[in-house]
């Protein structure tokens, strides 16, 4: 246990540390740089400070996205025009820090209600995010004396404070920014960033709500960049249309690749490195310094995707080897407070279906599916290939699978919701394949599997993982707990079913839909998975709906069958009806068990 | 009205020329190509450059269109293939490609503006109207583009191969697909294409190294609702280029080039495949 | 005697750096079939991906008819008669089965040629031509896949575990299917299977797969006969 504390304290103590060190750094620059330097620093302190946000936008959760430099001119604008048209005074300069920020919140949640949502693709996320600037500066350039239209508003009144207090504000404001970045990043909350990332279907069924985090996330960034764009105009005492156009954004995204987008502070060493020298060179040949950034940034996407920062943390390594502070160990804990099974009502069944249909055009794949669920009841379905039950579970996990027909759960219709919706109302689902984040450990995974019950730690990272018993029985059965710090990409093929498995438990659902969980296992994995299967019935109510092609499986775990036949319901009935069922046999012309023993 | 009409027929005729391109990139290879306002502007400086030499001014179509294929391939080597596996980087990749090719250009030509002479002076009259003549050219060329584009991936192997390879490549090459050999192909044809379309729309407009940005954002916008299919492409040219006259005619130009933008980012929100089946 | 089709010599494979398959050498003559026996993630899978160039062997030797051919990529070992009859990636589900089939062939006059052959096996086949492949149910899928791999008359088929989630009328299909080409066509089989019986029926010679090793190798007779195959399958 000291260890497990002593790893999460190291943590904030790198943070605070780190914090401290660019604090003093900043402190003390103004008195060893000159004027000029800088003036051009203060202007690029801010600039930094969105390309971090551009990091955790894009190298956190992989939101490529060129449209920061929209809020940071958001925020230059609100400056500008309450200080030209309104007034100035620190009441006129908190009302217009606040309106910077306001709009800034306003508009990022628009656009990410207009990019993020289930099914949206990330290039067309990409490209809403491209548009926003663009119609920002056509916005600001119809604006006429009001906005100054394309030169901008200058001259306007402002603090004209010593550049040393400038400076300290910048960079304070950079370096607490950051730290906070940082300790986001290396959360719980940050694993389930880089799990979407990775992998944001699962996500999505696993009941996490992609879209809202999505969308909390693009709120943040924008609020960080307005307020940048309000120091800088602050600061400059100009603000003009370039401040909101998409080049900057895209100037943001290369900084942010040349550093090493998800490294947070190579972006911004980058940032700073690049745009000093930017405006250092500005008298004497600024279209070749384009050129050669223009060069080097197509050569380091080609040959470099990490961009210069693993280079530079390289060589820091082998200079000074440090310990660097890995993940706290993790323990598993039964959920005292676990409602599993406990979404069931006496009264409306788990599971209820009702005149299901699927079509693709002309092609029916279910045609008039009528079922019911119940709870304590393991329901096995089986069929010929072809006949639709993997359809069958799409279209009760994904409200927008089904051409017709009713979907029930507990009661309640799933409509056309998306699957964390579905997941909120109970149901579980694990895939054919597996289908898990290869970079994430085991114990990240079945944290994240908790997030729409435990939730996740925005900056510290929880050591105790709570999770019902049954999922704790399977962890324990092939060994997973003792593997929790292992790549999930390291697993076997067992042990990732168990894992699965494992995960789909830890959302608590009512209704369990399985399809071929046992694919590819061991006869003893089998019997562990069947077991597991038979307790989560007997002793949590579950509804448990299965899809399995080995006969005697299912013959031994399940209390009803239901047969498909070409999108139809053959027949269904006790597991010993159907078998003996002249109809099936003729269905499957003596389907007998496989080879195995 | 006849000139309403006629202005949204041209427009849209314009705008699919122009994205056509990026289509066929976006459908074999899967990647938005950013350099596509680059080649635009490659494309309208070979028409300058062919009019400054005193050749014909129909020339400089097939000659942007082989100078187009020909880098096309170059970069495809170079620049693309290596980003295969990482579609995002590849946009990033194509965009920074875009901005040194701006800036060569700017290098050799200067910031100002150029223009290129006209292959068809003076107006004709159709339903009653005087209309520019070279506008109806260029509409006229550009259905004739989609009828050819069709028919090659509709009717020929190598279109077939094309169309597996959009697919699926990985199936495509264990069928014996040379799916790099396709893909590079297509590359240097969606580039010729971005040329091509570069210098028949010069005439209309002037030349300078940033002429490509406007319609790159727009191509993009098109190509998304669009989806990978040829008619298509010529309906929402239609749809979104007709919205945008509309607009700029009735109401104001800069909401009217803010069109194109705006209403595709809804239709896609709604309908996320566009326009073409899901 | 001739020389054998496909060799493998001592091939270690596997994704990223971890290995599947270890030291792994089989062969297949002309016009035999081999069966490669299995659970599930032994390398029987990646046995073939590697054969057939989508996965980069880290050691060992492929030859084809005599020619070196390792690390060959996957349209090179189309063309040069190998055909693939894959687990996952199978078909084109949006294109027709007649384009399906005719990407099975180099030319479309080829296509033309070849089309009665797939008729004398499948005949149903040549009656959906126009039909979507993802309209089609699993086992007609199947069929289309074997339909396709056979079309070119390949000098080897790499199948790979094409029985699984069929009923027992469709597996006694594509047995028979396989049978025919290997005895009127010539075309050699590497098959990977976890169904015991259908490997069996048809396979010349079978080899054991375990943990991305070759653990017993003999031909049918033998290995039917000994206890080691049913026990390798079961546990």
């Amino acid at each position: 246990m000291h260890d497990i504390s002593a790893a999460i304290t190291t943590r904030f103590r790198v943070a605070a540390t780190g914090c401290i060190i660019g604090l003093l750094v900043v402190a003390v620059a103004p008195w060893l740089l000159d004027t000029y330097l800088t003036n051009i620093l203060i202007r690029t302190l801010f600039l930094a400070t969105v390309v971090m946000t551009v990091d955790i936008l894009w190298g956190s959760v992989g939101i490529l996205t060129f449209g920061q430099s929209a809020f940071f001119g958001i925020g230059a604008y609100a400056c500008g025009l309450i200080f030209t048209h309104y007034g100035f005074g620190p009441g006129w300069a908190l009302a217009g820090l606040a309106l910077g920020i306001g709009v800034g919140a306003v508009v990022a949640a628009a656009t990410g209600w207009l990019a993020f949502f289930h099914g949206s693709l990330p290039l067309y996320a990409s490209i809403i995010t491209l548009a926003l600037p663009i119609v920002l500066t056509q916005v600001i350039f119809s604006g006429g004396n009001f906005t100054g239209s394309s030169s901008g508003l200058s001259g306007f009144p402002t603090y004209y404070w010593d550049l040393r207090i400038w400076f300290w504000t910048a960079g304070t404001f950079l370096v607490l920014t950051t730290t906070a970045a940082w300790l986001l990043v290396r959360s719980d909350f940050g694993r389930v960033m880089v799990a979407i990332r990775e992998n944001e279907e699962r996500c999505a069924y696993l009941g996490i709500p992609v879209s809202r985090i999505k969308i909390m996330l693009m709120i943040a960034s924008a609020v960080i960049a307005s307020a940048a764009g309000f120091g800088y105009a602050a600061f400059s005492n100009v603000v003009a249309p370039e401040l909101a156009s998409f080049q900057l954004g895209t100037e943001f995204l290369i900084w942010t690749a040349l550093g090493g987008r998800g490294t947070l502070l190579g972006p911004i060493f980058a940032a700073l490195g690049i745009d000093t020298m930017s405006s250092w060179l500005s008298g004497t040949m600024p279209f070749l310094w384009k050129l050669l950034i223009g060069v080097v940034f197509v050569a380091v996407i080609v040959l470099l995707p990490r961009g210069f920062a693993p280079l530079v943390g390289g060589l820091f390594r082998r200079i000074l080897p440090v310990r660097t502070a890995g993940a706290p160990a993790r323990v598993l804990v039964p959920d005292t407070r676990s409602r599993l099974g406990q979404g069931a009502d006496d009264q409306k069944p788990p599971l209820r279906i009702e005149h299901l249909s699927r079509r693709y055009g002309s092609l029916s794949v279910l045609t008039d599916v009528t079922m019911t669920g119940r709870a304590s009841h393991l329901l096995g379905i089986i069929g010929p290939n072809g006949a639709g039950k993997t359809t069958l579970m799409r279209c009760i996990s994904d409200g927008s699978e089904r051409s017709g027909g009713k979907v029930e759960i507990n009661g309640a219709e799933i409509g056309r919701g998306a699957p964390q919706d579905i997941v909120a109302l109970g149901v579980g689902r694990s895939f054919q394949n597996t289908n898990l984040f290869d970079t994430l450990t085991v114990a990240d995974c079945l944290l994240l599997a908790r997030y729409r019950i435990d939730g996740a730690r925005l900056f510290r990272s929880s050591v105790g993982i709570a999770l019902p018993e049954p999922a704790l029985d399977i962890l324990r059965a092939t060994g997973l707990d003792q593997r929790l710090a292992d790549e999930t990409g390291n697993l076997s093929h067992g042990m990732k079913r168990g894992l699965e498995l494992a995960m789909v438990l830890a959302t608590e659902p009512s209704v369990l839909l399985l399809d071929e969980p046992t694919a590819g296992l061991t006869r003893p994995e089998r019997m562990v998975i069947g077991k597991v299967l038979g307790r989560l019935t007997r002793d949590y109510g579950l509804c448990i709906v299965l899809i399995e092609h080995d006969l005697d499986f299912v013959r031994e775990i399940s209390d009803r069958v239901v047969v498909l036949h070409q999108g139809s319901i053959l027949m269904e009935g006790t597991v010993d009806e159907v078998v003996s069922s002249e109809l099936v046999r003729s269905v499957y012309a003596g389907h007998h068990v496989e080879a195995a023993q | 009205m006849a000139i309403l009409v006629l202005d949204i027929l041209t427009t849209a005729a314009i705008l699919f020329a122009v994205s056509a391109g990026l289509l066929i990139i976006l459908g074999v290879m899967k990647l938005i190509n950013f350099a596509h306002g680059a080649f635009l502007t490659v494309g309208g400086y070979m028409a300058y450059l062919n009019g400054a030499a005193g050749l014909s001014p129909w020339l400089s179509i097939p000659l942007a269109a082989g100078v187009g294929f020909l880098g096309g391939l170059v970069i495809e080597r170079v620049i693309v293939r290596p980003l295969y596996d990482r579609p995002l980087d590849a946009i990033l990749a194509t965009w920074g490609l875009g901005i040194v090719i701006g800036q060569l250009i700017t290098l050799g030509f200067g910031r100002g503006v150029q223009f290129a002479p006209n292959p068809i002076s003076g107006t004709t009259e159709l339903f009653g109207v005087d209309y520019s003549a070279y506008r109806l050219a260029v509409a006229v060329i550009a259905v004739l583009l989609v009828v050819a584009l069709s028919a090659l991936l509709k009717l020929t192997r190598f279109g077939l191969n094309a169309r597996a390879v959009i697919m699926n490549e990985r199936l495509a090459r264990g069928l014996g697909i040379d799916s790099t050999r396709v893909r590079a192909l297509t590359f240097g044809l969606g580039a010729a294409l971005a040329c091509a379309a570069g210098a028949l729309i010069t005439p209309l407009i002037s030349v300078d190294p940033n002429m490509g940005l406007p319609w790159l954002v727009n191509s993009f916008m098109l190509v998304m609702v669009a989806g990978v299919s040829f008619p298509s492409l010529l309906v929402a040219s239609l749809i979104l280029g007709g919205a945008q006259v509309v607009v700029s005619t009735y109401a104001n130009p800069i909401l009217g080039g803010m069109t194109i933008v705006v209403a595709a980012a809804l239709v896609l929100r709604i309908s996320p495949k566009g326009f073409s089946r899901a | 005697m001739s020389t054998p089709l496909l060799t493998v010599d001592a091939l270690t494979s596997g994704y990223d750096s971890a290995a599947v398959l270890h030291d792994v050498s089989l062969q297949v003559d002309r016009a035999r079939i081999v069966a490669i026996l299995g659970k599930n993630g032994m390398g029987k899978s990646t046995l073939l991906k590697t054969i057939m160039g989508f996965v980069r062997p880290i050691s060992g030797r492929i030859t084809l008819d005599g020619r070196d051919v390792t690390g060959a990529a996957p349209n090179f070992m189309a063309r040069a008669g190998m055909a693939h009859a894959p687990q996952e990636h199978t078909l084109f589900q949006d294109l027709t089965v007649g384009d399906n089939l005719r990407l099975g062939v180099a030319t479309d006059r080829l296509f033309r040629q070849c089309l009665p052959e797939v008729e004398a096996v499948f005949p149903r086949m040549i009656e959906r031509l126009g039909q979507r492949a993802g309209t089609l149910s699993g086992g007609e899928q199947k069929m289309l896949l074997m339909s396709r791999a056979l079309i070119a008359r390949p000098k080897i088929m790499l199948v790979d575990e094409i029985s699984e989630g069929l009923q027992p009328t469709m597996v006694d299909r594509i047995a028979q299917a396989l049978l025919r080409a290997r005895d009127e066509l010539g075309i050699a089989v590497l098959l990977v299977e976890q169904h015991l019986d259908f490997a069996l029926s048809v396979a010349d010679r079978v080899a054991m797969m375990k943990l991305g090793e070759i653990v017993e190798e003999g031909t049918r007779q033998e290995l039917a006969a000994s206890d080691g195959l049913a026990a390798h399958l079961a546990v």
